[in-house]
């Protein structure tokens, strides 16, 4: 009986030895695989990795664009509706966004040029960055970059605060930026996920001044 | 044969959420940055050591270096909350890579892409500590941004 007890002992712990060094050998090679995928993976960004990036569909293309009522930079409620039968490109921006920052002047020379025959530009300012409705000193915090951003930038557009809350309405998208041309009837008749260009741009205004 | 049955643990696939419907841009969606390890550590109680962090940035995206050139841009940072029963008193962060945007090749950026590692310097209370650490960080690819976001970094500190 005594010597049952012993083999089963004996036996109990050789079988928790393999069990561990099996572990420890299984925990081993997966760091080691990370360590070797680590050095053997290069630091690079190709060209065209992203191909479907640039982006250019919407569920809302062909519809009307979806109502809003935000604050701008000076407290007063903006709607859409105050953009009745103009010509309007909405862009979704953010002060952390690069590509955002690089659009602008074009956004700034092109609402000049256009603005005579009858198009806007409304910037509409979308931090995402969990700020809740309760935090005065977030809120604040954010309002006073989108405002240092406006003056570096010489924006002559309106900047609507509070873009989250609408962005859902608009496609539930949360990269930046992300715009949206709307013709005088109120349709979204182009929408361009991402940077693209200045003449791309222009082209998609003159299609919503039609 | 039980190390091999120890080792057949499943990773999951990475769930990606449509952004707008089935058309959306791949990646925008998905996990930017991914720490890789160590899982666990074992410091002298009581003494700082450093303690090298690994992350991956996925494939295509740059995550903002610890010192971005533009002050609009959100810089990566680890920290470690406290009574976390190992405190950071210091972290070293790799220098970034230049790398400009495809439509201004004039502007230089100072990114992280790829994997990078930041040296963190931790003193842990004696013990075996479950440390959650956090890496914020912004990411972009060559056309567009999401949103800044905070990891969570879990390390086993064990304090000897």
């Amino acid at each position: 009986m005594k010597r049952n007890t012993l083999v089963l002992g004996i036996t109990l712990f050789i079988l928790a030895a393999f069990a561990w060094a099996g572990w420890a050998n299984w925990q081993y090679r997966k760091q080691a695989a990370e360590r070797a995928a680590a050095a053997t993976a290069k630091a690079e960004l190709a060209n065209g990795e992203t191909a479907d990036a640039m982006f250019s569909s919407s569920p809302l293309l062909g519809k009307q664009a979806p109502d809003f009522q935000l604050q701008n930079l000076q407290g007063k409620k903006v709607t859409l509706a105050d953009y009745k039968g103009k010509a309007l490109l909405i862009n979704f921006w953010a002060t952390w966004c690069g590509p955002c920052k690089l659009e602008t002047p074009w956004l700034v020379e092109l609402a000049k040029q256009y603005e005579p025959q009858g198009f806007e530009i409304v910037g509409i300012d979308a931090e995402n960055d969990d700020v809740k409705p309760s935090d005065t000193a977030g809120w604040a915090k954010d309002k006073a970059a989108v405002e240092r951003f406006v003056k570096q930038e010489k924006m002559p557009y309106p900047v609507l605060l509070g873009g989250d809350s609408i962005s859902k309405a608009y496609g539930d998208f949360d990269a930046m930026p992300t715009s949206f041309w709307v013709d005088r009837s109120g349709k979204v008749i182009a929408a361009q996920m991402g940077i693209s260009s200045k003449s791309d741009m222009e082209e998609k205004i003159k299609k919503a001044m039609q | 044969m039980i190390g091999i049955a120890f080792g057949a643990a499943a990773v999951g696939a990475m769930a990606q959420a449509p952004l707008w419907q089935e058309t959306k841009p791949a990646g925008m969606k998905t996990e930017a940055v991914r720490y890789l390890y160590p899982e666990q550590v074992t410091l002298t109680a009581g003494k700082p050591a450093i303690v090298e962090l690994h992350f991956r940035v996925a494939k295509g995206l740059h995550i903002n270096s610890h010192a971005p050139k533009d002050t609009f841009l959100i810089p990566t940072t680890f920290s470690v909350p406290d009574g976390a029963g190992a405190r950071l008193v210091g972290a070293q962060y790799p220098a970034g890579v230049e790398f400009t945007l495809p439509a201004d090749p004039k502007t230089r950026l100072n990114v992280y892409t790829g994997d990078f590692t930041i040296e963190a310097r931790l003193t842990a209370s004696p013990g075996d500590h479950l440390v959650q650490g956090k890496l914020r960080y912004q990411a972009c690819d060559e056309t567009q941004c999401m949103p800044p976001k905070t990891i969570a970094v879990g390390i086993d500190v064990v304090g000897k």
